[in-house]
């Protein structure tokens, strides 16, 4: 019997779910092994009472999401995170500093009026236990189905644990230390392939601290070159600022 | 007196509820609850380096990326006085058609289609038109393949900086996409020729239409703010001064009004005030459609998102070989960081999309303001359900609502950005 799947959104640009719709040919190949039980962007219909697989969009910012998601834990077997803001907080993190100002700066006096509750933005796994991590922003769809078959076939989740910089030395990319430019490949967990640096953008830490990152030979690299090492977090805030390492 | 209610509508981006009160016959209160979470976004930029200002604001929605990213990038290089060069204008307005293509294929087939033929979703249209599948499938994956050609991927994309660009589709890359734009032709017409099968009601908005405009070309990347009825047309930087936000209590999105007048933006207020410069291969489509200017039909948003297929698939080709043609460099161009605030607004797939960016010296940014096109639609939206649904109400229940969703989706409203 096919695994029925749920796919659940909490604050995000949906730009990961709209990367399973790009898997393009291979869509209908991929969705045919599941039985879609659950997808408000794509079907119609309620998240139903039992479902085996969850894939879960976007950080936690309600306290609808923390009931939402002790609910989803409760109910399925696997859950897996899609994309930067449920894996790390992401950007919607970038609001988790002075958050209780924020109501106020971007809507004035009448903020007070708006419609449910808010609670300062927090990953994921903040608030329940989970199976797989599919990091980035956007995700690629090819380790979202990586994932989904390690999961169909219960292997356990297997995060590259390499930086970015082995990928980059693979694709053959000068660095960007070498024209005194901050990039986060030294920390960064791999697996996009080096993508923006190859396309001639620094890294910018999407995809998550790395496990075995050197934290601290980063800032010493930093300091070589003459850099201030201050510039390591504030870099890495951008998509980690609710991770240690970004404190 | 009853309350239907739908909660978090389904196939349109983003968490909405409706809610329409009925008694006997009669429709009382009606509304839209925009429940989408608050991220916040403008207060986010504040801090944060001018260059990250376009990453952080294209996050604000991944369906539309690179419209919020080429918004920022211009909003940036108007507050330091940049100018950048025409090859750079062209990759972008490739960027910004290519991202029209995407979207446009996505919410019609995936989003819309299924409600006319009577479906919950996209996937059982594999099994029961797998040719109209296998069309959308093409037409959105050459969008993606154009935007990833240009932006380095089909989602947020990576190489438009400030000034230009950090890398280029190579010849190959334009040679082979404008050889499938053309090739497109066929299917982009078919979906025109699909969407005017369906049976939509005759619902006319009362709302005013704007939509940019400009010299020469169907406005997307550049031009002043026009309004259909009113008939003026006045500059993006000026947008503050004419459109009006407003907290609601029952929307985490603002609602905008001009003038104290609801109004519409998104493909049919373009079509409506650009007829004359579309690609003449779209009105020769939109006319065998049906579709004349002036249309206030909200159901035929639909149809002019299918126009714009056709013409977004042709001119992007002409896109493609003007850069295969033309010589000139995409490289940034040198800037000195500079205090200032500079304002934009590109054509996104759903409407007219504003960004003000202001920085400091050092080149932090001090200051942002977003305003996107499902925000200003979303007044509009309510009052057209206030007018649409007394029109309805004799159906059954089902299918009374889902004629107010059909109306809804019509507008492919993009929760995520109305509220960001």
């Amino acid at each position: 019997m096919p695994a029925h799947v749920a796919v659940i959104s909490l604050a995000s640009d949906f730009g990961c779910q709209v990367q399973i719709t790009n898997l393009d040919d291979k869509l209908l190949a991929v969705l045919g092994q599941f039985e879609l039980s659950y997808w408000q962007l794509a079907s119609s219909g309620h998240l139903p009472d039992t479902y085996d697989v969850a894939v879960i969009e976007g950080a936690v910012t309600t306290p609808e999401h923390v009931e939402l998601l002790k609910r989803v834990r409760a109910t399925a077997r696997t859950v897996i995170l899609i994309g930067a803001c449920a894996v790390t907080g992401g950007i919607p993190g970038l609001a988790a500093d002075g958050f209780d100002e924020r109501l106020g700066c971007v809507y004035g006096d009448d903020g007070t009026l708006l419609v449910c509750g808010r609670i300062s933005p927090m990953p994921v796994d903040s608030v329940i236990d989970v199976d797989y991590r599919v990091p980035g922003c956007p995700i690629q769809p090819d380790e979202l189905v990586a994932v989904l078959q390690r999961a169909l076939m219960g292997l356990a989740d297997r995060p590259q644990r390499e930086p970015m910089c082995a990928s980059c030395k693979v694709a053959e990319n000068q660095c960007f230390y070498e024209h005194g430019v901050v990039c986060l490949g030294m920390i960064t967990r791999s697996g996009c392939g080096a993508k923006c640096i190859s396309l001639g953008r620094p890294c910018t830490g999407c995809r998550g601290v790395a496990a075995d990152a050197n934290l601290e030979y980063a800032r010493q690299v930093l300091v070589e070159r003459g850099l201030d090492p201050a510039r390591l977090v504030t870099a890495l805030q951008l998509y980690n600022s609710l991770q240690e390492a970004a404190r | 007196m009853s309350t239907l209610t739908v909660e978090h509508v389904a196939r349109i981006e983003g968490h909405g509820t409706i809610s329409v009160e009925v008694d006997n016959g009669a429709v009382g209160e009606i509304r839209m609850d925009i429940v989408e979470p608050t991220r916040f976004f403008e207060s986010m930029v504040v801090g944060r380096r001018f260059d990250e200002a376009p990453l952080i604001t294209s996050r604000i929605c991944g369906i539309c990326s690179p419209n919020h990213a080429v918004t920022s990038l211009k909003a940036l290089e108007a507050a330091m006085g940049i100018e950048i060069s025409e090859r750079t204008r062209l990759l972008r307005t490739l960027l910004v058609h290519g991202s029209f293509l995407q979207n446009h294929a996505t919410h019609l087939y995936v989003l819309a289609a299924p409600d006319y033929v009577g479906l919950p979703n996209f996937i059982p249209l594999a099994e029961s038109h797998p040719e109209v599948v296998a069309r959308a499938l093409s037409i959105k994956k050459l969008g993606n393949d154009l935007t990833t050609a240009v932006g380095g991927r089909p989602v947020h994309p990576i190489t438009a900086v400030v000034g230009g660009f950090t890398a280029e589709p190579s010849r190959a890359d334009l040679e082979a996409l404008a050889e499938r734009l053309r090739s497109v032709a066929k299917d982009v017409a078919e979906t025109v020729g699909l969407f005017s099968t369906f049976d939509v009601p005759k619902f006319d908005t009362a709302g005013e239409m704007l939509a940019l405009k400009a010299e020469g070309e169907y406005a997307v990347y550049d031009g002043d703010v026009c309004a259909l009825d009113a008939g003026w047309c006045r500059p993006v930087g000026e947008y503050l001064d004419f459109v009006s936000e407003h907290v609601v209590g029952h929307s985490n999105a603002k609602h905008s009004t001009i003038d104290g007048r609801t109004f519409m933006v998104g493909a049919l207020a373009r079509v409506n005030l650009n007829w004359d410069q579309l690609m003449p291969t779209a009105r020769i489509v939109a006319s065998k459609a049906g579709l004349r200017p002036i249309s206030k039909n909200t159901f035929a948003n639909n149809l002019c998102q299918a126009i714009e297929l056709v013409d977004a698939a042709e001119r992007c080709a002409m896109l493609c070989q003007r850069l295969l043609d033309e010589t000139g460099s995409s490289k940034p161009v040198g800037y000195k960081i500079k205090a200032g605030a500079g304002t934009s607004a590109t054509e996104a797939p759903r409407g007219t999309l504003y960004h003000t960016l202001a920085i400091d010296d050092d080149g932090f940014v001090t200051a942002g303001n977003v305003i996107t096109p499902t925000a200003q639609n979303l007044a509009n939206l309510e009052a057209d359900m206030r007018a649409f649904a007394p029109t309805v109400v004799d159906l059954p229940e089902e299918q009374f609502v889902l004629r107010i969703e059909q109306l809804v989706r019509a507008y492919d409203p993009c929760l995520s950005c109305a509220v960001h």
